[in-house]
């Protein structure tokens, strides 16, 4: 069964930036469904065209079997959110950020008690609970948000780039906290990110999302195996210059339309080459480029990922894209803070 | 029922933030009590002037100028609520909060109770304060009362205009420079300071059209002349205006906010 499902989702932001562009996909329940792209490819203006945050352009959503244009309230009752900034009150304790999102929910003040301790026990913030937000880490705060959406046991639980801007160790416990969440309350969980790692080991199924548009769809097995084979990435060149460009050229003309190659794609300074078996691939791919002198710097082959998958159905990459656009937003964010 | 539990939880979250404030606490209460001492001292010998001592208002510059204190803190104290809102749009705690079933409304409503209810206890200090340096109540406890309300109508209208604005400009460097724009010839262009008797006739004109003017000519009249019934009147529904105005707007805001 389905719970959300959404059909020609659209929405346009003045100037005709067309942020989310007719998109249809189901979610099943208790599910961990992604939603992985780059900056900037939709995802965020989904997830709050899904809480109610903003109004679809066109199209519908169904959400825990209301839709969020004709029923929005009926729908923020039994969804929880996490935003990427961490929105939790400083000047507060953790339990009075939570009590008061109990109320919100219309709990009553004996379940906000016992919800309390039953969700600090489940993020790992028993002992914390009444410590001034001011005082918790990055971590603790991010876990607390986290709770925050989790008090009235919500059916649906959307989380919008859970670990961005966290360090690697605090990355792995929010993991874990997700899945324990998963295992023993049954919730859906919708999630957003631009780390192929996240989708790959939370997500029963991941949508790759670019451009507002739904590209590719599946499990990650699934959309791994659309690539048909192995993965081998050769670099003629050491400076990624224009000459550079001209030798990947001349790689990918030499290479391509070859029995055991299935496709091909340039990116800055390599070549993917899309092969049935890259053991065997490798030697006569080296013998191929010598005997048309293109002198091999690197050479590499690995299994899939979703980055090549990204990388087979848009021509770029997700890592190139989050390298400049992703630091940029981050140097910005702190700056707001150091401000304040 | 929602509505009103839910502005009460803001309400109380603000107020509970402001009072884990040191500074916060420390400057509201050391602020209006500096501009007590300072400007009774400086003006002193203004005491005789007509229409300060001698004649209706008091025999001092004290006795004066008291009332427009409260009026000046219940301005400033208002004027920029906004920015507490400002601070939960940036924290993304106002779109976190609006994704739960909250009666959208209290968000704002709860803001602009807390800093109202701010203001009256500060003019509730200002008038003990007052006492204490020797100011006479002329119409004793209902009076006070009646001023309160009149300042509550101030406030209100002004927290929820700046919270409106906060909505509107969404960056706290805009949001600085038009409040201090608004609210110093807010606060110069009344009898606030002089009386209307000694100001010049364009300012007596403008004044007219301010609706701190009207809070200070009857909260003065309270305060240190008695019941003037036709000032008292005229300036309830002025200030009754006002804060229609300050709600429509700051609402109105709200809701292109949130669509």
């Amino acid at each position: 069964m389905s719970i959300i499902e959404t059909h020609q989702l659209t929405k346009v932001f003045p100037g005709d930036i067309r942020a989310v562009d007719g998109i249809d996909f189901e979610v099943n329940t208790g599910e961990v469904f992604a939603f992985l792209g780059p900056n900037g490819a939709g995802k965020t203006t989904t997830i709050k065209m899904l809480n109610t945050l903003i109004q679809p352009t066109s199209g519908t959503a169904i959400v825990a079997g209301f839709d969020v244009t004709k029923n929005p309230s009926e729908v923020r009752k039994r969804i929880g959110y996490t935003a990427q900034d961490v929105g939790v009150d400083e000047h507060a304790t953790g339990r009075e950020n939570l009590t008061l999102y109990g109320h919100f929910y219309r709990l009553d003040g004996k379940t906000i008690k016992q919800r309390v301790k039953e969700i600090f026990e489940l993020v790992g913030l028993t002992g914390s609970e009444d410590r001034m937000v001011s005082t918790y880490s990055g971590g603790m705060r991010k876990r607390l948000d986290l709770a925050m959406g989790l008090i009235h046991q919500p059916e649906v639980i959307f989380l919008d780039e859970p670990t961005t801007g966290l360090d690697p160790q605090t990355r792995a416990s929010i993991w874990e906290y997700i899945r324990d969440l998963v295992k023993s309350k049954g919730m859906t969980i919708f999630l957003t990110t631009h780390y192929m790692e996240e989708a790959d080991r939370l997500a029963n199924r991941i949508a790759i999302i670019d451009l507002g548009k739904i590209i590719a769809m599946g499990t990650p097995d699934e959309l791994k195996k659309s690539i048909g084979g192995d993965v081998v990435t050769v670099s003629p060149c050491v400076v990624k210059d224009d000459e550079c460009k001209e030798f990947i050229r001349r790689t990918e003309s030499v290479l391509s339309g070859k029995p055991f190659v299935t496709g091909t794609k340039p990116t800055d300074g390599e070549l993917a080459v899309y092969v049935k078996e890259g053991e065997s691939a490798i030697p006569s791919i080296m013998q191929l480029l010598s005997s048309q002198g293109i002198e091999v710097k690197t050479i590499s082959m690995s299994r899939p990922s979703l980055d090549d998958v990204f990388l087979k159905y848009t021509g770029r990459t997700i890592r190139a894209q989050e390298g400049t656009r992703t630091t940029f937003a981050q140097i910005q964010r702190k700056r707001n803070r150091r401000q304040k | 029922m929602n509505l009103l539990t839910d502005t009460w939880y803001i309400t109380l979250r603000d107020l509970k933030a402001r009072i884990r404030m040191p500074v916060f606490i420390f400057m509201s209460l050391f602020q209006p009590i500096l501009w007590l001492v300072l400007f009774t001292q400086i003006f002193k010998s203004l005491g005789g002037m007509p229409g300060i001592g001698g004649g209706a208002v008091g025999s001092s510059y004290l006795q004066f100028f008291a009332p427009g204190v409260l009026v000046m803190m219940a301005l400033f104290g208002s004027a920029f609520a906004g920015f507490g809102m400002l601070m939960d749009m940036d924290m993304g705690i106002l779109s976190k909060m609006l994704a739960t079933p909250v009666t959208r409304v209290s968000v704002i409503i709860g803001r602009v109770v807390a800093s109202t209810l701010v203001v009256l206890v500060q003019a509730l200090l200002i008038i003990i304060i007052s006492v204490v340096m020797g100011v006479d109540l002329k119409t004793g406890v209902p009076g006070v009362l009646f001023a309160f309300l009149l300042l509550s109508l101030l406030g209100l209208g002004f927290a929820a205009f700046s919270n409106g604005l906060a909505l509107l400009l969404k960056r706290q460097e805009t949001m600085m420079g038009i409040t201090n724009l608004l609210t110093m010839p807010l606060m110069f262009l009344s009898s606030l300071m002089m009386p209307g008797a000694l100001l010049p006739g364009w300012l007596n004109t403008v004044r007219q059209f301010n609706p701190v003017d009207y809070a200070v000519v009857s909260v003065r009249d309270l305060i240190s002349v008695g019941y003037v019934w036709h000032d008292l009147w005229l300036s309830l529904v002025v200030l009754a205006a006002w804060f229609v105005v300050g709600t429509v707007f700051g609402t109105l805001m709200f809701r292109t906010r949130t669509e």
